[in-house]
């Protein structure tokens, strides 16, 4: 059931809020140990394995050679991450920050890896129990107990997504609610996702946290969007979709040809792209977008856009590339060839040299060295 | 040279195909016993399962003169967890892992004296890819999928073709192919494969902490290889070899039809059955012997 999973995304942040005592003794928990593993990022989990059976504490340096570059920002967000929920303690050691996994987390961990969990509970004997539902009954009992409150699933995601529009801490009136909603609020109420307040006329409802972060928590990667696009390898592309802002994005880089009620039918041509391209919109922007939404039926395959289109739209791109600029100096009437010739090789042992016609004793060198050139050309004279 | 994967990684449920190298006779000459090599690999495992809740191990073993499954956690973990995972897990694969060893072995007795003592790579190459084939037809959510191979026998010259076969349909559906050679020399299969898929290739210089390696290298899901520093290849021997002898060759002869590689001048391709002409040098000499003639 959906709901679960939106509460287990803040039910963390509730975790990373509670006192180091209490979190302590949570850790002792192997299952709690897993959980919260499960719940950080990637690099997060990467890093605790990594550091599992490492006693000493690692310089931040250190553990910053781990990333490239480019992961810098993701690498932030993991550390920072395990500091708040404390499974990183941090050793200011004289200038330099170290990290240490906490002992309770890391032994328990280790436990839990190596022996495997035993859950605290053991399902009750079949002897005991007359008779258990099937999977099939608890499903329908479950669904029945849904009914029952009278409340639809899709109803309440879409007022739990409605929730997570409104502001912390301001008052909505109770009145603005459908009768469904009203019914629903009460069971919110109860989980502390909405504050129920009453005056002396009215009565109205204040979101708190808990339901505004909800939308954060459903943008979570592990909901995959729909696709829609399909491209071929004739550069036509086929999108199903009758959004107007997908036909917008696909003006911006393709030749729309036709729009039906669920289909836009359009081609990817070279004035289209280089509209695009003029316009700012790199190549790869396009092929990711291409990629990011394509359309399920295409998207198990490899690759999903043609490479063929890809490598077409790329090598557009260069086309309006073809002029490289470097700033640099010419120098004109040397006053003889064996000047001309020591500059040259002065140039180029300083891998400044561009260009250097010798029968007529022209050379043109990069700015950078521009300096450097003329020293050596003073020295000389 | 690799190709770049083509497929986003939106987040990081993985399916590890883990091919075990059974072969008896590394192993008795191994300074890493098959007994501590197994509680590495089995904490590994947990440590995958313990990662998401939707990953997956599949194990496979690669054995003398066979290969079979011997672990699949979609299946053989799917009730009683209320014993805990790793007991679970570690009497189930052992157990089939037995099962296994024993049937390899009665194989052997079959088999004619001289073969270089190297595992079935290609074998469970293969099974591994037509399970990760499966997956990906099962629907459009499914986990990304890599194989690691955990490998300690020598390379099998008779096995170059269809290890090249197998890379290369890896390569095709981006199934990258991590690879964690135990042996004492190099392997250039395995170097090649994960070459050329996009995965990773170490050889641990200490067997005694290889679960940390295995932590720290091959835990690493596809989503966040992209931001990590992994061993890089080096050196990666990229040499042939031929598909008469199976010896790594510099230069040879080529098919142009289907590519066959061959260190002498055949009459005919093995592989596709054209016919090939005339050998350079003798075409020569024919034409200066036509010339020569007309002149007297």
């Amino acid at each position: 059931m959906p709901q679960v999973k939106i509460i287990a995304k803040n039910f963390m942040d509730m975790v990373a809020s509670l006192p180091a005592i209490k979190l302590d003794m949570l850790y002792r928990n192997q299952f709690i140990c897993e959980a919260i593993l499960r719940s950080l990022p990637p690099l997060a989990k990467k890093y605790v394995l990594q550091m599992l059976y490492i006693d000493v504490p690692i310089t931040s340096k250190s553990l910053q050679e781990w990333v490239i570059a480019d992961g810098s920002s993701k690498h932030k967000v993991a550390i920072d991450r395990l500091i708040q929920l404390r499974v990183l303690e941090v050793i200011d050691r004289k200038k330099e920050t170290a990290y240490k996994l906490n002992s309770t987390f890391q032994t328990n961990l280790r436990k839990h890896l190596i022996n495997g969990g035993i859950l605290p509970r053991e399902p009750m004997p079949s002897n005991v129990t007359a008779r258990l539902p099937t999977l099939e009954e608890l499903d329908a009992y479950a669904h029945g107990q849904w009914e029952e409150q009278g409340v639809d699933q899709a109803d309440l995601i879409a007022f739990l997504l409605e929730l997570s529009f409104h502001t912390t801490g301001e008052a909505y009136s109770l009145n603005t609610l459908t009768d469904d909603q009203r019914a629903m609020i009460k069971d919110l109420a109860d989980l502390g996702l909405v504050k129920l307040q009453q005056g002396r006329k009215e009565s109205w409802f204040i979101p708190t946290k808990l339901a505004t972060n909800l939308s954060v928590s459903l943008t979570d990667s592990s909901l995959r969007k729909q696709g829609f696009v399909v491209v071929e390898t004739n550069f036509r592309l086929y999108a199903y979709s009758s959004s107007k802002l997908h036909c917008e994005i696909l003006r911006l880089f393709s030749r729309v040809e036709y729009q039906l009620p669920n289909l836009i039918v359009g081609a990817i041509t070279k004035e289209s792209l280089y509209n695009a391209f003029e316009n700012g919109i790199t190549a790869e922007q396009i092929i990711t977008f291409l990629q990011q939404n394509a359309h399920p039926r295409v998207a198990e395959k490899t690759p999903a856009v043609p490479e063929n289109v890809t490598d077409q739209i790329r090598l557009w791109e260069t086309d309006l590339n073809r002029v490289e600029m470097t700033p640099a100096h010419c120098y004109d009437e040397f006053p003889s060839r064996d000047v001309f010739e020591a500059a040259s090789d002065f140039a180029r042992v300083h891998c400044g040299l561009l260009w250097e016609d010798p029968k007529k004793m022209r050379m043109v060198v990069k700015a950078e060295i521009h300096m450097l050139m003329r020293e050596h050309l003073r020295g000389n004279k | 040279m690799a190709s770049a994967p083509s497929k986003l990684y939106a987040d990081d449920v993985s399916l590890v195909v883990v091919l075990l190298d059974t072969n008896p006779f590394f192993w008795s000459s191994s300074s890493l016993s098959f007994l501590q090599f197994l509680s590495h690999v089995l904490s590994f495992l947990n440590s995958i399962l313990t990662l998401n809740q939707l990953n997956q191990v599949v194990v496979i073993a690669t054995g003398y003169n066979s290969c079979d499954y011997i672990f699949d956690s979609s299946l053989d973990l799917k009730r009683s967890l209320e014993n805990g995972r790793m007991p679970v897990m570690c009497s189930s694969l052992l157990q089939k892992l037995e099962e296994f060893s024993f049937k390899d072995e009665q194989l052997s007795k079959e088999e004619p004296e001289g073969r270089i003592k190297c595992s079935l790579l290609s074998g469970s190459l293969s099974m591994a890819l037509c399970y990760i084939q499966r997956v990906f037809r099962s629907g459009a959510l499914h986990p990304h999928p890599r194989i690691l191979c955990l490998q300690g026998s020598p390379d099998g010259p008779e096995q170059y073709v269809a290890i090249m076969n197998a890379i290369f349909s890896a390569q095709r559906s981006v199934v990258p192919i991590d690879s964690c050679y135990m042996g004492a020399q190099n392997s250039a299969f395995l170097q090649q494969a994960s070459y050329i898929t996009g995965g990773v290739h170490h050889k641990p210089q200490n067997l005694d902490g290889l679960f940390q390696y295995l932590m720290t290298i091959f835990a690493a899901d596809l989503h966040s290889r992209s931001f990590l520093h992994l061993p890089k290849p080096v050196g990666v021997d990229f040499r042939a070899s031929c598909f008469c002898h199976k010896n790594t060759i510099d230069m040879g002869y080529i098919c142009s039809v289907c590519l066959s590689i061959f260190c002498k001048h055949h009459k005919k391709c093995s592989t596709c059955g054209s016919v090939f002409g005339q050998a350079q040098s003798e075409a020569a000499s024919a034409s200066d012997k036509k010339r020569k003639t007309p002149e007297t």
